[in-house]
């Protein structure tokens, strides 16, 4: 083996847009931003046990105006709706939107209530949706990579 | 202590008292002064016919817990706010989600729902098909509403 390191590693051809993909699929920060019981799923998946940072999105915002991706985790009630439609309209683009939980999908256990929006995506447009009560944060971060395929183009399979 | 109410005792050996509500203030100043300085709850029951209140009393000094019921048949009881301050915010709670009034509360106005909300949602006769929402105006006060219009 008579590999000299000269700092030569050839030439890598692609398109400016692949490459803004790529680098947009592979730094998503997600706002900080819970709403119930979800939430404690979500931070375990940001946390070292299971550490998004994996995936290139472990940097949670405390800004709207600072994120690109908002993950809808925990029940959204008929007075948080408002609240959630204005912090994704303060987000800059290009922005996403995970719904976790069955809550935010259609209402979950409390579709029968009085006070729960049934589905988030009645009030914002959801990108990927993540099932489970909760879901589990590797349930979470298949979301987030399949967020990724998306943003990339590729096919989810 | 036993003379006044009717005196039961539930299944956590708690004594369970039956006052009518008209001797409801003068049955809770005598608990107060008792030493029953912690008022830890207050609830509402809908019985249909009528709404059962229920206070339970805890005394931090004497470690003992009781609990007061009182019946009222047009939703009205007195306020116990003049007793213990911590009855304010459970008051207007069951204010805004049983409908129950008391009389006296210093500022008796719905506590999570908007003021425009129509009805009493943990009444057993409240119409959940009438959905109502929720929006924001530009101040960030809320109203509710019958149409979903817009944001939603
Ligand atoms: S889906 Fe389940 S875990 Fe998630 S917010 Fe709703 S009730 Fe809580």
């Amino acid at each position: 083996m008579d590999k000299v390191k000269d700092g030569d590693f050839g030439i890598i051809t692609t398109t400016l847009e692949n490459a803004m993909e790529w680098g947009r699929s592979n730094s998503l920060w997600p706002l900080t931003f819970g709403l119930a019981c979800c939430a404690i799923e979500m931070m375990a998946m940001q946390g070292a046990n299971y550490d998004v940072a994996r995936f290139g999105s472990e940097i949670f915002r405390n800004s709207p105006r600072q994120s690109d991706l908002m993950i809808v985790a925990g029940t959204v009630t008929k007075k948080m709706a408002p609240r959630v439609k204005r912090l994704y309209d303060e987000m800059p683009f290009p922005k996403y939107v995970i719904a976790m939980g069955v809550c935010v999908i259609q209402g979950g256990p409390y579709v029968k209530g009085y006070s729960v929006v049934l589905g988030v995506d009645k009030v914002i447009p959801v990108d990927v949706y993540v099932p489970g009560c909760p879901p589990t944060p590797e349930a979470l971060i298949f979301g987030i990579t399949t967020l990724q395929k998306r943003i990339r183009g590729e096919s989810d399979r | 202590m036993a003379d006044e109410g009717q005196q039961q005792v539930d299944k956590a050996g708690r004594q369970i008292f039956k006052v009518p509500k008209e001797k409801l203030l003068e049955f809770m100043r005598a608990r107060k002064d008792e030493g029953f300085n912690h008022l830890s709850l207050i609830t509402g029951v809908d019985r249909k016919d009528h709404i059962e209140v229920v206070y339970h009393l805890h005394s931090v000094e004497q470690d003992r817990y009781i609990v007061v019921k009182t019946t009222t048949n047009n939703c009205t009881v007195p306020s116990v706010t003049s007793l213990w301050r911590s009855a304010n915010w459970d008051e207007r709670e069951q204010w805004d989600l049983m409908g129950i009034k008391f009389e006296g509360h210093p500022n008796l106005k719905r506590m999570f729902l908007p003021e425009s909300w129509v009805g009493h949602p943990l009444r057993k006769d409240y119409d959940l098909g009438n959905v109502q929402y929720i929006n924001m105006d530009e101040d960030g006060e809320d109203y509710s509403t019958f149409d979903p219009g817009d944001g939603w």
